[in-house]
């Protein structure tokens, strides 16, 4: 049975009167990639910040490996944002010699830059970057300290089909290497590629949780796509009231 | 690796970036040069001329008193002693006198040809008993005067919106949140932040200075290390207000509007284009608790009258009491 990298209970997050996560429980194991799914404003970005030690918990608490977020949590941690701005006028080049100088023991930057592909634009400033060489090199900025958790939050939008398909060579790279990956998307066909473990969140709360072929099978459809299509119409208040 | 040296480490990362992408905006870093020196370049051509030869008198009593008020091409002025005395050190005034009904004391620049032929005239003029004195010093000119103030203003200039802006544009593009995620501090990222600045602001100064004055023929009689000493203080507590602004402002537009209301009132009221000499108290006042105007203080009695560091240690306190309570507050209110 793989160890609890971290576990969730009764996490909450309020700004002013209004509720954006309200009360998840969960567990992600060691080496798995855990999806976080769920439509447009369900709490997706917000549980991702609060599992990044970026924003703080209203109530409730993340464990890591059973004891509290240790100090040097963000050493633990690599994370590729939605979207992250770089300094103008820095190169690939530039900004892994910036990120690696963050850290006590950064990864070799010729590794980064051969297994994120990045030798062909290394010096090239980051505003005349393609949508694909973007990502690969934020990928690479996550990575930049080998850390143990990665979160990719949504790093396929925007992309074309062949850059989107490269990046997922990557993610399974990174999954070989028994890293354990925390990801968001939008796209139901990658989560289903890639994540051993999905949970649906709507309005800040756990509407479903499983691996994605047993939540295809309970749900009795014929794929992901068509799960959270039924999922996310009309019928997702429903839905919720009817799992509630 | 010590915790110092790891913390030093990282701040020397982010100054290095913040360094590589100053240098590498053409634009910017051209226009903090090119700019001042056009400035410079624009007021020698209009105001490096002879003077006016109109004769100036200061008194320190009215002017009625005076047989002297009854010539035209007289300019009569009214000032306190010490400023009237400074006044004509610099040459701003050809002739000083304080007038009582049975004597007048004199006082006249040994340098100033205008203040001979004053002294000719007072004395042929007058029935009263008359005392002198005198003083020496070589004459003002606008442009001596308002080169330190467009120094001053470059470095204000250069410390607020190359910190205050930049942040807020890190801000509000997301950058500052990704630096969150990393092992970085909020005083690693704005120490790195001060020194960059400061660096390219004094340097940028020095270049200015150095250029222009190579060119140019304008006063500088004192020491340029004590004017250096100047540059930094006054671009650090420059620097610490631009932070303090930046430090939770989410909004470019925003900032933009701070920065302003600052900058304004520094430009209108520091005396960088004209002396506040004959303004209301109350206006004077309002300028000792403006750093711009404590840099420029210190500058022109450095530059125009060579001061030492006692002389300009009060101006010098101000601006290091700006730079404690600009770095305080910005480490304690800052938000990535």
């Amino acid at each position: 049975m793989p160890e609890v990298i971290l576990e969730v209970s009764n996490l909450k997050k309020s700004y002013d009167n209004v509720v954006a996560v309200d009360g998840l429980d969960f567990k992600i194991k060691k080496g798995q990639c855990f999806g976080l799914l769920g439509p447009n404003g369900a709490g997706k970005t917000t549980t991702l910040a609060m599992l990044e030690g970026i924003e703080i918990p209203s109530e409730g608490e993340i464990r890591y490996k059973g004891n509290f977020l240790p100090r040097n949590y963000q050493e633990l941690i690599g994370i590729q944002f939605q979207a992250t701005a770089l300094q103008d006028f820095l190169t690939p080049f530039d900004n892994l010699k910036l990120f690696s100088n963050f850290y006590d023991h950064p990864s070799p930057m010729g590794e980064l830059i051969l297994k994120f592909r990045l030798d062909d634009f290394l010096h090239r400033d980051t505003r005349r970057l393609s949508g694909g060489q973007r990502q690969r090199l934020l990928l690479a900025l996550a990575l930049v300290h080998n850390p143990e958790i990665v979160f990719l939050d949504e790093p396929t939008t925007g992309l074309d089909p062949r850059s989107r398909r490269d990046l997922w060579d990557i993610v399974k790279e990174l999954k070989a290497e028994g890293r354990t990956l925390i990801l968001t998307t939008h796209y139901m066909e990658e989560a289903e590629i890639l994540c051993d473990e999905l949970l649906i969140l709507s309005v800040g709360r756990t509407l479903l949780e499983g691996t994605p072929d047993q939540l295809v099978r309970n749900a009795n459809v014929d794929n992901l796509d068509a799960l959270f299509l039924s999922l996310t119409g009309e019928d997702l208040v429903k839905t919720q009231e009817v799992i509630t | 690796m010590s915790r110092v040296a790891r913390s030093l480490k990282r701040m020397m990362a982010i100054f290095h970036a913040r360094n590589l992408e100053y240098l590498r905006d053409r634009a910017s870093f051209g226009w903090n040069l090119v700019f001042p020196v056009l400035i410079v370049f624009a007021l020698a051509l209009v105001f490096s001329g002879p003077q006016k030869s109109i004769f100036t008198v200061t008194v320190t009593t009215h002017a009625n008193q005076l047989e002297l008020a009854q010539f035209p091409g007289i300019d009569i002025q009214i000032a306190e002693r010490e400023k009237a005395l400074e006044r004509l050190s610099r040459q701003q005034t050809d002739l000083v006198i304080e007038a009582s009904e049975k004597e007048i004391n004199y006082w006249i620049n040994q340098n100033s040809a205008a203040g001979a032929i004053l002294e000719k005239l007072l004395r042929s003029t007058e029935t009263r008993t008359l005392s002198r004195g005198q003083t020496d010093g070589a004459a003002i000119r606008y442009i001596d005067w308002v080169i330190p103030g467009i120094l001053g203003m470059n470095v204000m200039y250069s410390a607020l919106w190359g910190v205050g802006y930049v942040v807020v544009r890190y801000r509000q593009s997301g950058y500052l949140r990704r630096l969150k995620a990393t092992p970085l501090t909020k005083f690693e990222f704005l120490i790195a932040q001060v020194i960059s600045r400061l660096l390219v602001t004094v340097v940028a100064s020095c270049i200015v200075f150095a250029g222009t004055h190579l060119l140019l023929d304008y006063k500088m009689v004192g020491s340029p290390g004590l004017l250096l000493l100047i540059a930094l203080l006054g671009g650090l507590s420059m620097i610490t207000v631009g932070l303090a602004i930046a430090c939770r402002t989410e909004s470019k537009e925003f900032a933009d509007g701070l920065l302003n209301s600052i900058t304004f009132p520094m430009l209108l009221l520091s005396g960088v284009w004209f002396s506040l000499d004959g303004s209301p108290a109350w206006v004077q006042g309002v300028a000792q608790i403006l750093p711009l105007t404590h840099i420029l203080q210190a500058a022109r009695a450095v530059m125009l009258d060579n001061a030492g560091l006692l002389d300009i240690s009060l101006n010098l306190a101000v601006l290091v009491g700006f730079s404690v309570v600009g770095m305080l507050l910005s480490t304690r209110l800052f938000k990535w």
